[in-house]
């Protein structure tokens, strides 16, 4: 618990940022949500013709998981692309099914011998509405939108996936570090703010309900209201003084590489904003090109196969000038390659590699029993290990296992296998006492990391261009194994890891 | 559902409509304030067709009590008094004076029932708010749906006794709906019964009690005999087969 107060109070301004995106994500997309889903009630419950397939179909978006919804919404126009639009319009389909339940279930639950009443005394059609029907169903409305809150709190975090902020940077931050702090600086505040968001609506049920309507009630919800708003207000506001917006994907080394580029960015004197954490290839490219980022850090292998669909490749330049030309073609500028190629790793035990004389992969054969345990992918594709025994002519003893993809450096260090295929820039690699076996024949395709940056950018802040150009082949495999593993292993911070290495780099620099 | 209905109302005189469930009486009250349209035919009111009055105008003009009273249950009793008087924007000082006024001269002390909810009054109390809300406005016509229908016979003959007051002192012209005879000719200065969508008796108590018409006889009957009240006598089968639909 103090480590999370630590960690809170260390990261203070990017953490009210982040809970202000939050609150405003969830306090807009459920004012869409009532603005919408409360008069579409109303008229569900007038006309019940209508009521079923307006239910089936807000029932049937409810069913969409959210992550699938966010990535159904990247590639749609005007309300799709990444960021907070996008999130908005998702949060507000999952919100609107409560709101609609509750308007309908309210005006429904009005007793038909009330209404009779009213339109016997000579109400119009618009006084029954606003003067009977609506006050008794407001309490319902309220319970609607009470679970609109709730629910909209919880999915909000899941909107950092594709760059809307909010508290869920946190837990994917620390999902991909395996750090439960600071999961649980995104998962607490999260909870706190679920329920503060039911309190205030709990409150609005009161007023809602004349017999317990009370001017201290109304008082302190105007007061939480305006308190919300303003806070969230001036926290977007903090956000909003920026000059680059600086992305990545989700995982330690990508979280390393974005904040490598942030901060480099950040000694020219720019102001930067981190949408870190993008869930996945697709979303981060999307965002590049749509301007929802102007810069992050990808694999040129990746881009080959993932973004431009061509052919895997195993030559560097051959791949990174096919990828420097298509990127060009989106007005993507793809900067000199860090120094190192983040491929498969096939791994041993260091003891073993010095008893055996193991370097090259080819080598393995003087490993007699040797035990193999791949991930499932691994051994699945055919650029995984059937190729390389066909490549290397490998004879392994018996079949490899499966195994989960997180446990395999621990097996091998556990002597439970021998060999394995892991990431060349794990931080696990060191900390398990492993090394890499050299692919002297070129088998694995080359997965160089690759700056990307916007091209309008680098003609408005040619600084910036520069300053990434300086970092070329300045990052070894090593150099990256360590930064991960200084995060991951050591759970030190990855900005305070970054600034020492950049803080290295510059000395060097200095020197000649 | 009704057919060749025509029956005359007079200022300050209490009709009683009574018959058997399905009869027709409610629809035939709800024709009077345009609750339903008729198919054919024409309600006239205040010398007036009903189909030239702005509906909403029409029904501000005319009282309207349901059974159980249908009191607004997030309004206190005095708003639920109070709706139609603010409907027609009355000056403020004036709808407080008016529901004052209502209450007392329904028998609830002001200044205990002004505030109270709905839900926390007997049925007899909520059944006096309804009537003071149908008379909030003045209307000149009442229209009265089971008042009394829900109330325990001790609290029933408490406000019958109380509506005769207010009805001798207010002289209204009253259409009140219900399917006990007794109460018909307790209350009633003409009793109406309706049968099967016709009226087939019109008149003052004292000649609807000794009619010879086996339709009306087999109402009164029950109310005469009192040791079987609450018991339904068998309708002969000739009787129904001979009526048709």
């Amino acid at each position: 618990m103090s480590a999370l107060i630590d960690f809170i109070a260390s990261h203070r301004a990017e953490f009210i940022a982040r809970l202000g995106e939050h609150v405003v994500l969830v306090l807009a997309s459920t004012a869409i949500a009532a603005a919408l889903g409360i008069p579409l009630g109303i008229l569900a419950a007038r006309k019940p013709s209508l009521a079923k397939p307006i239910v089936a179909l807000a029932n049937l978006a409810q069913t969409i998981p959210s992550l699938a919804l966010f990535g159904f919404l990247i590639p749609l126009p005007f309300i799709g692309g990444i960021g907070t639009r996008t999130a908005l319009v998702a949060l507000t389909v999952y919100a609107i099914l409560p709101v609609l339940r509750g308007t309908i279930t309210g005006i429904q639950g009005v007793p038909a011998t009330v209404i009779e009443c009213a339109v016997a005394m000579g109400l119009t059609s618009r006084q029954v509405l606003t003067q009977v029907e609506w006050p008794l169903a407001l309490p319902s409305i309220v319970s609607g939108l009470r679970v609109a809150v709730v629910i909209g709190v919880g999915t909000a975090t899941i909107a950092s996936a594709i760059g809307a902020g909010g508290l869920g940077d946190y837990i994917f931050r620390g999902l991909a570090m395996v750090d439960s702090t600071v999961i649980l600086a995104g998962a607490v505040p999260a909870a706190l703010l679920a329920i503060a968001g039911d309190a205030a609506l709990a409150l609005a049920g009161r007023i809602a309900d004349p017999r317990r309507r009370s001017r201290s009630a109304v008082a302190a919800l105007a007061a939480m209201l305006i308190v919300s708003t303003a806070g969230a207000l001036w926290a977007s506001g903090l956000a909003a003084r920026r000059d680059i917006i600086v992305g990545s994907k989700n995982f330690t080394e990508q979280i390393v590489l974005g904040e490598i580029v942030a901060q480099v960015i950040e000694r020219q004197g720019l102001n930067v904003e981190r949408r870190f954490n993008l869930g996945g290839t697709a979303i981060a490219h999307q965002a590049l090109i749509s301007g929802g980022i102007d810069t992050y850090v990808e694999y040129s292998g990746t881009s080959l196969t993932a973004i431009f669909n061509l052919p895997p490749s195993t030559d560097s330049s051959v791949v990174f000038e096919q990828v420097r030309d298509r990127y060009a073609a989106l007005g993507v500028t793809a900067l000199p390659r860090l120094g190192f190629n983040n491929t498969f790793a096939i791994l041993v035990r260091a003891e073993d590699a010095e008893r055996l004389g193991l370097k090259t992969i080819g080598d393995l054969n003087k490993f007699a029993g040797a035990r193999a345990g791949f991930g499932y992918e691994f051994l699945e594709r055919p650029d995984g290990f059937k190729g390389l025994t066909v490549a290397y002519g490998l004879q392994l003893a018996g079949q490899p296992r499966t195994m989960d993809l997180n446990l395999i450096y621990r097996a091998v260090a556990a002597k439970e296998i021998d060999v394995t295929a892991g990431d060349v820039t794990s931080g696990q690699i060191e900390a398990q006492h492993l090394v890499v076996l050299e692919d002297d024949r070129h088998y694995f395709p080359v997965y160089d990391a690759v700056p990307l940056v916007r091209a309008t950018l680098l003609l408005k802040h040619p600084e910036i261009g520069e300053a990434l150009r300086r970092l070329e082949g300045a990052m070894s495999a090593a150099e990256m194994r360590r930064l991960n593993y200084a995060v991951d292993g050591e759970k030190q911070d990855p900005f305070q890891v970054v600034r020492a290495f950049l803080d290295k780099l510059e000395t060097l620099y200095a020197k000649p | 559902m009704l057919e060749d209905v025509s029956i005359a109302i007079g200022a300050g005189e209490v009709v009683a409509l009574v018959g058997r469930s399905g009869s027709g009486k409610t629809t035939l009250l709800r024709l009077i304030n345009r609750l339903i349209e008729p198919d054919q035919g024409d309600v006239i009111v205040d010398g007036r067709s009903t189909s030239a009055w702005d509906p909403i105008a029409l029904r501000r003009n005319t009282g309207y009590v349901i059974q159980d009273a249908g009191l607004f249950p997030h309004m206190t009793v005095a708003s639920n008094i109070a709706i139609v008087p603010r409907l027609l924007q009355w000056p403020g000082a004036k709808v407080i004076a008016r529901v004052d006024e209502l209450l007392t001269m329904v028998g609830l002390a002001p200044a205990t029932y002004r505030d109270r909810w709905p839900d926390e009054l007997s049925g007899g109390e909520r059944q006096r708010v309804g009537l003071a809300r149908a008379l909030a406005a003045d209307p000149s016509l009442l229209l009265m749906d089971e008042p009394f229908g829900a109330l325990d016979p001790i609290t029933r003959s408490e406000l019958h006794v109380e509506f005769k007051r207010l009805q001798a002192a207010l002289r209204r012209a009253v259409v009140l709906v219900t399917h006990d005879m007794a109460e018909a000719f307790a209350l009633g200065d003409r009793v109406a019964v309706l049968f099967e969508g016709r009226i087939v008796a019109c008149d003052t108590p004292a000649v609807v009690r000794t009619s010879s018409d086996p339709r009306v006889a087999a109402l009164v009957a029950p109310t005469s005999a009192k040791a079987t009240v609450g018991q339904t006598r068998p309708v002969p089968p000739k009787l129904q087969g001979s009526e048709g639909g």
